[in-house]
């Protein structure tokens, strides 16, 4: 592959982010515009920055090597990354947002009145972020290396680079637009080629080298997924999603309740959208490229296959596109949980002033560049999926039972998040000492079994504590769940 | 109906950054907070919503877990197309996404009737 045209790509991407981020210097000044954009944003605007910053490396990259590896049981991820933000919806976002609160410690402590939940919350959140940071450097350094041929370690490097030039310049304003311009990059940079390759398959110049996809012909000896593995996943995605620190900040910049259901609604429509896209990339690609799952590069199907099925001229641009995407998917992510995680550290220890923010967005932005240069990934998707594990066993029943429980105490809480954490946090140290061959499946795909342990410890301590709940309790339940008064009539 | 006025000072939140943006202390909320007619709307509004949540959330869930069941009592389904393509694919690769947007359809529209029937019976116009 032609190296310039990776490089370029890489670049373009980078400047238009900096670019963006510097207008948006210019129109946020206080503390809150840096942390929640003053709330003004619009709901097209503020979906399209919630697609384009969940569309991580795992779904870019990622879902469309699973598919290649593991055929119909990969389509499990994409479905389960959507139906996740229905959970939100149906249970999340209009609370939240109506919650008042600014990143999620914020919640649980107004919640719960209690300062050590905070810290605990805190602890969690900045956990979480780190760990879902790590990947998406892992994908910058496949993308690097298969695009350019530079060392691997210049991906992660650039992209905590420029992650950390926006974020300390703008904050979340300009946040906002950068990645709502990535997620119609990302769209675009992964439809344009399908278009194309359907074109040229369509002409009939491309022969099968290998028989149609089906579930039974995978590439690779990998055994397929039994109704435990999916549940297992299902369980994950659909509870890990309510509580991504990235996700749950967005809806702070809606201006109401109403507005961040609508929002919401437009988010799914936009996820829908895209993810028929990595499908289309696994399917052609069991098809036309099943070498790649052999040769382990599974990852980097949606880079290479352009280039490999239409040649010259064309092929290069159309390359160049979906590099562009892929890094843009690696900066939206990765700024998107820098910002909610520089918000939760600058509050907590910084006392919440502009310059402790910049200081939280450097440190949240370079402890998990020491830890992907330390680690591998083999499969991006996989990995994504064991943080969204690990956040539905620890943020999700806090979150879940404190907008709908009034039983919920600050003794509960704690205890369950430690519960869900070191459950869920032992089993994913298992799983990487163990490798994945030798991992049985209940250690592989926890989250069936350290969700519900989190539910019900969190329950029965809260229950065993019920003295503790908080007299704040009616006032802060009410404030959730009554509408806003109408706009027109607010002073 | 009868509207309390409160007089006791409205809280302060223990993080004084962190609760106070965007809403305005109003007449309605102090309904709902103060008084036993208020308290028990909102309890009926809260437990509506979360009843319409797991309805809506429950339903999705037959019917997404209904898909691989469907595949695997109806032989030969598995191994059918649709347009040349294998019908698994079709159905979880494309199929399920609508659902899932009629479902969130379904409840954004459901909840806004929840809270616009909150609204009159605590007179907050």
């Amino acid at each position: 592959m032609n190296p310039v045209v990776g490089v370029a790509a890489f670049a373009a991407v980078s400047l238009a982010t900096a670019v963006i981020g510097f207008y948006g210097l210019r129109v946020s000044r206080t503390t809150g515009d840096f942390y929640v954009a003053s709330r003004t944003v619009k709901p097209w605007w503020n979906a399209s920055a919630i697609g384009g910053e969940y569309l991580s490396a795992a779904s870019f990259l990622g879902v469309a090597g699973l598919i290649l590896l593991s055929g119909t049981d990969a389509l499990w991820y994409p479905v389960g990354y959507t139906a996740g933000f229905l959970m939100l919806l149906l249970f999340v976002a209009a609370p939240l947002r109506r919650s008042g609160a600014y990143t999620i410690p914020d919640f649980t402590e107004a919640r719960l009145d209690s300062r050590a939940v905070r810290r605990v919350t805190s602890l969690v959140v900045v956990l979480v972020g780190w760990l879902y940071i790590v990947p998406q450097l892992h994908g910058a350094a496949l993308a690097i290396r298969i695009t350019t041929g530079l060392p691997a370690w210049v991906g992660p490097v650039a992209v905590v680079g420029v992650v950390c030039i926006t974020v300390v310049a703008g904050g979340m304003r300009s946040i906002t637009f950068v990645q709502a311009f990535q997620y119609w990059l990302k769209l675009t940079a992964l439809a344009m080629p399908i278009v194309f390759l359907l074109f040229v398959l369509g002409g009939g110049e491309y022969a099968a080298s290998e028989s149609p996809p089906t579930s039974t012909a995978n590439p690779t000896a990998l055994a397929p997924a039994g109704p435990y593995q999916i549940i297992s996943l299902l369980v994950a995605l659909l509870f890990g999603t309510l509580g991504l620190p990235h996700v749950l900040v967005r809806f702070y910049t809606n201006p109401d309740g109403q507005s961040a259901r609508r929002t919401t609604l437009i988010v799914l429509g936009l996820l829908s959208v895209f993810y028929l896209f990595p499908t289309a990339y696994g399917m052609l690609g069991r098809m036309f490229a099943p070498a790649l799952a052999q040769s382990g590069q599974a990852d980097a199907l949606v880079l290479l296959l352009p280039g490999r099925m239409i040649g010259g001229m064309a092929g290069d641009l159309l390359t160049a596109l979906v590099v562009a995407g892929a890094f843009a998917a690696f900066l939206s992510t990765t700024s998107g949980l820098v910002v909610s995680l520089a918000g939760v550290i600058s509050q907590d220890v910084f006392g919440g002033s502009v310059g402790g923010f910049r200081l939280a967005a450097l440190i949240s932005a370079i402890v998990p560049l020491g830890i992907a240069s330390m680690t591998e990934s083999l499969a991006l998707a996989g990995s994504v999926g064991l943080v969204f594990a690990f956040t539905a066993s620890t943020i999700c029943p806090v979150l879940l039972l404190g907008i709908w429980w009034r039983g919920l105490t600050d003794a509960g809480a704690i205890a369950g998040m430690a519960t869900g954490g070191v459950l869920c946090g032992s089993a994913m140290v298992a799983g990487s000492v163990l490798g994945a061959a030798q991992t049985p499946s209940w250690l592989a795909q926890p989250a069936a079994w350290t969700v519900p342990t989190a539910f019900a410890v969190t329950v029965l301590i809260s229950r065993a504590t019920r003295g503790r709940v908080p007299r704040t309790m009616t006032r802060i339940m009410t404030r959730l769940h009554t509408p806003e008064r109408p706009l027109a009539t607010e002073r | 109906m009868t509207r309390v006025r409160v007089t006791a000072p409205r809280n302060v939140t223990p993080n004084g950054a962190g609760l106070t943006g965007g809403r305005s202390a109003a007449a309605p909320h102090v309904v709902a907070e103060e008084s036993d007619a208020g308290a028990l709307f909102v309890r009926s509004l809260i437990r509506s919503q979360l009843r319409l949540g797991l309805v809506v959330g429950l339903g999705f869930l037959l019917i997404l877990l209904a898909f691989p069941l469907m595949l695997w009592l109806v032989p030969g389904l598995s191994d059918s197309t649709i347009a040349g393509l294998p019908f698994d694919w079709v159905l979880l690769g494309a199929g399920i996404y609508p659902v899932i947007g009629l479902s969130a359809w379904l409840y954004v529209r459901t909840a806004a009737r929840n809270e616009a029937r909150y609204r009159d019976l605590a007179g907050d116009k």
